[in-house]
């Protein structure tokens, strides 16, 4: 799939084929994008931790159940635990100066090894490694721009996705003997979709207009209609919910799976 | 058993958020008659279900019960067990209690059967 056709095509989806599995070798192109995403110092933020529902045993499933995740355990065939590590602050001198060594981080932009070993790591980030929220901010919005390319690497795929929230957090830890760095962000529920894959239609969004600025935050960003029209062709924009059917489409697979309605 | 279980809010409030008020009379008489009889092997009103869902918070706002959830989850559970239902059917059954719940504002999911 192109690239804006996997961005478009992206929705939560909340509805999987529960009978059928997810190929290893999906997971691991996901976990590789992970791997390949835009992480600053570059550091090793993110961690990832891959189940798959039918490995479990029926006293592990029922330990992870809630009253608030429950269905969704049933019907995501795998799932990634995704953390991030408070550790990642570790080597980081080690790390840039090897970027300064690969031509990466380049004096002219100002890098050099005296600068990473006598001003930014002693006088900047090894202070800031000791501030907790300094580290969850970091840790969140690395390891949430690592899921970004996990979610759609798995669009590209053809299969269904989905975060869910981190509940039961302790629960989890103590099942897979999670280190004690590792901080919880993020389940990604994974599986082929159920429901059909535009999931009712492009969720509402609001235009560039209300949330970006050009020049100065008085002047929001003015669409250019060509643009627009090129994404939508190329499907990054595409017809928005909700499909005529969508209510039925949701009333059909509830009663398929007995869930509420 | 109530003379008419339809005039308590939490009742009409979820036939009309789920769209029961369309379903067949019969449809419509098993549904009251299964969350009457949920409600009266708790000793408590539909009303007093979701109430006892709920807490005050200390800004006196309300919000979810996570213990109060908890309980009525169990509830449901048992409940189906007692009337001698299971797979599917129990899980139908369980989740059609759980809608009521749910259109009244309480989050809370129960399996998907998927065997």
């Amino acid at each position: 799939m192109e690239f804006n056709r996997v961005v478009g095509t992206r929705r939560s989806i909340r509805f999987f084929k529960s009978w059928k599995p997810v190929e290893r070798e999906k997971i691991q192109v996901m976990l590789e994008a992970a791997n390949r995403a835009s992480r600053s110092m570059n550091a090793d933020y993110p961690r990832a931790l891959v189940v798959n529902r039918d490995d479990l045993d029926k006293k592990t499933l029922d330990a992870l159940r809630n009253p608030t995740t429950t269905a969704d355990l049933d019907l995501a065939p795998t799932y990634i635990f995704w953390y991030f590590d408070m550790n990642y602050p570790q080597g980081t001198p080690e790390r840039l100066k090897e970027l300064v060594e690969k031509h990466v981080l380049t004096p002219s932009h100002g890098w050099s090894k005296a600068y990473v070993d006598d001003f930014l790591w002693p006088q900047i980030l090894k202070p800031l490694s000791q501030i907790p929220e300094a580290v969850n901010f970091m840790g969140g919005t690395e390891t949430g721009i690592a899921i970004c390319n996990a979610l759609n690497a798995a669009v590209d795929q053809g299969l269904g996705t989905c975060l869910h929230a981190f509940t039961a957090p302790a629960v989890i830890k103590e099942l897979f003997n999670v280190p004690d760095s590792w901080y919880p962000v993020w389940i990604q529920l994974v599986g082929y979709p159920a429901e059909e894959p535009e999931a009712g239609g492009q969720r509402p969004r609001k235009p560039l207009s209300e949330l970006f600025f050009e020049g100065n935050c008085d002047t929001p960003w003015k669409e250019d209609p060509k643009v627009t029209e090129y994404l939508k062709k190329e499907g990054m924009i595409q017809e928005p919910g909700p499909f005529p059917y969508r209510a039925q489409e949701v009333r059909m697979l509830s009663r398929m799976f007995g869930l509420p309605e | 058993m109530y003379d008419n279980i339809l005039e308590f809010p939490s009742v009409k409030k979820w036939f009309e958020s789920a769209n029961h008020d369309s379903d067949t009379q019969d449809e419509q008489k098993r549904l009251l008659d299964m969350i009457a009889n949920f409600c009266e092997s708790l000793d408590q009103t539909p009303d007093e279900l979701i109430e006892s869902c709920l807490r005050t918070t200390k800004d006196g706002d309300t919000a979810i019960s996570a213990k109060g959830r908890k309980n009525v989850q169990q509830a449901i559970d048992d409940w189906v067990t007692s009337q001698g239902l299971s797979g599917h059917q129990a899980i139908v059954t369980a989740n059609t209690l759980r809608s009521f719940l749910i259109h009244n504002g309480v989050f809370i999911q129960g399996p998907a059967s998927i065997q």
